[in-house]
């Protein structure tokens, strides 16, 4: 626990604030397809992808509470969405070791739809919304597609930020 | 790493942790606000440096992206400039009179509260929340619950403070709830025809005699037709205060008869409401069915004020747009533009209002 706790306040917490600090400064501001594409999301999948669930839902509940903290969400109810999000993703891990860039990518849009869709079903389940938004299947759509687009570049700082190493196989031979 | 820990708890610990999060936040704690409060302070120097850094980029891609549409929205706004300039000199004259009737009556200004400027600096990060960051807080006197405007209306209201910085909540979201009022002209309503006693000058409405008429009146269009000068017609519209009687006193010498006919100005209260962000505001009536038969669309709508209102009388909202009549049980719907283009915030004014008992400042 200790080594959990450290590693999160000595990598995550930087990286989650550069990277939220990029988000909101260029992603909030400039829609794509009429939908704001969510970098933090996509750096809590790609760690998700190349580190596994539990320590995908670590980097997902961290950087959500960064999240939450520099926005008017409920401190929670995004770090909840985004673990839920880290932890799909990373179930990839148990499919196999390494897996290749593709694989990881259909992983990573799945933890995405679902970090990107948790947040407006857990503002239903706890009465701050009335309904669901009409253009949440779009909204959700776009962001996942992003997310699994920009994982593969974003896996090495993911990596990093979890502290976790690239696997090196090596052959052996008689 | 988490070898002491099972996949299964972790994941048991982050929810459990995140509901007691979200529980604490929503019932207030201190703690939690001057943990957002140092994160906004931390955030700060790094947004700085990020936006410099960004800017560039920022500059090329919205070159490529948004330059036809800018070229058009320019000469949009050129046309709509100068229908405007025409608007703004009767707008003056109109405020003017509106200013000399209230003085006339001892009425105060509805919406005389000091503002305080401020600028957007960030918006929000999430796709579901409506809501901008403006840089000023509690050190400027700003507190929740103030209302936000800009140029052209009511843009929100502040929903947390920091002490350089605040939250406001959008009028689009879904949360966002206020008393409103709708000012209409019911043009189309046949008003009876008064006629003028051209002695006294007193103009009386047909199916009333001159006794009952006992004090000055109200009335807020006024169009008086005199016969035999051709064209000689003149429109006042304080548009105001509503004609507690339907009375009018005119002054023409050498006329022995004057056709008034006067409009009513309809108001009816009921709650706007947010419905998401591009889409129109919500407005809500306690009996929409008597309601929506007054107003038409087109009406203006403003804040209501009242002890319930977070804003003062009379800070103006937008326009209603749409009327769709219920159907069964169903109620009607009134939709309502905004008058601010809230995509677009530069700059924006915080009226130090503060909701009270007495709806004063504290």
């Amino acid at each position: 626990m200790r080594a959990l706790a450290l590693n999160a306040l000595t990598r995550l917490v930087p990286v989650g604030l550069i990277t939220l600090s990029i988000h909101r400064v260029l992603f909030a501001r400039h829609e794509v397809l009429d939908v704001k594409l969510q970098l933090v999301l996509a750096l809590v999948v790609a760690a998700g992808t190349t580190a596994g669930a539990d320590k995908g839902a670590i980097a997902g509940f961290v950087l959500g509470l960064l999240y939450d903290i520099a926005g008017n969400t409920p401190l929670g109810m995004t770090a909840l969405a985004y673990g839920m999000a880290g932890m799909t993703a990373g179930y990839v891990q148990g499919l196999t070791p390494d897996p290749q860039w593709w694989l990881a990518s259909i992983f990573a849009t799945l933890g995405a739809a679902v970090g990107e869709a948790g947040v407006p079903l857990l503002e239903l389940m706890t009465g701050r919304v009335d309904g669901l938004d009409p253009r949440l299947a779009w909204t959700v759509s776009v962001v996942a597609v992003s997310c699994g687009l920009a994982c593969t570049p974003l896996m090495p700082i993911g990596r990093w930020a979890v502290g976790v190493r690239r696997k090196k196989w090596k052959v052996i031979t008689e | 790493m988490f070898s002491s820990l099972s996949r299964r708890r972790i994941i048991v610990l982050v929810v459990l942790t995140c509901l007691l999060l979200i529980t604490l936040d929503e019932r207030g704690n201190r703690a939690i606000d001057g943990l957002r409060s140092a994160v906004g302070a931390v955030l700060h120097p790094i947004d700085t440096a990020t936006r410099a850094i960004t800017l560039p980029v920022e500059r090329v891609w919205s070159a490529t992206m948004h330059y036809d549409d800018l070229r058009r929205e320019n000469e949009a706004l050129r046309d709509q400039l100068e229908h405007m300039k025409g608007n703004d000199i009767e707008a003056r004259s109109a405020i003017l009179e509106y200013k000399e009737l209230l003085a006339l009556n001892n009425l105060a200004a509805r919406f005389s509260y000091p503002t305080l400027p401020a600028a957007v600096v960030g918006e929000s990060p999430s796709n579901y929340q409506n809501t901008v960051e403006i840089n000023v807080g509690s050190r400027q006197g700003v507190r929740v619950g103030m209302p936000v405007t800009d140029g052209a209306g009511l843009i929100g209201r502040i929903t947390r403070v920091y002490a350089t910085r605040s939250i406001v909540l959008l009028i689009t979201d879904p949360e966002f709830a206020i008393p409103a009022r709708v000012l209409s002209t019911d043009e189309e309503v046949a008003v009876p025809t008064a006629t003028t006693d051209a002695s006294t000058g007193t103009t009386t409405p047909s199916g009333a005699t001159a006794s009952d008429l006992t004090s000055t009146t109200t009335s807020t269009t006024t169009t008086t037709t005199i016969p035999g000068l051709t064209g000689a017609t003149s429109t006042t519209t304080p548009a105001t205060v509503p004609p507690s009687d339907t009375t009018t006193t005119t002054t023409v010498e050498g006329s022995p008869t004057v056709t008034t006919t006067p409009t009513e100005v309809v108001r009816e209260t009921g709650t706007l409401e947010g419905q998401g962000a591009d889409k129109p505001l919500l407005l809500r009536f306690i009996d929409s069915l008597t309601a929506v038969t007054s107003i038409r669309v087109g009406a203006v709508v403003d804040t209501a004020g009242g002890i319930l209102g977070n804003a003062p009388q009379g800070i103006p909202i937008g326009v209603i747009s749409r009327i769709t009549p219920g159907t069964g049980t169903r109620g009607a719907i009134v939709e309502v533009t905004p008058n601010a283009v809230l995509r677009r915030l530069n700059f924006v004014a915080v009226v130090m209002y503060v909701p009270g008992a007495d709806g004063s400042l504290p």
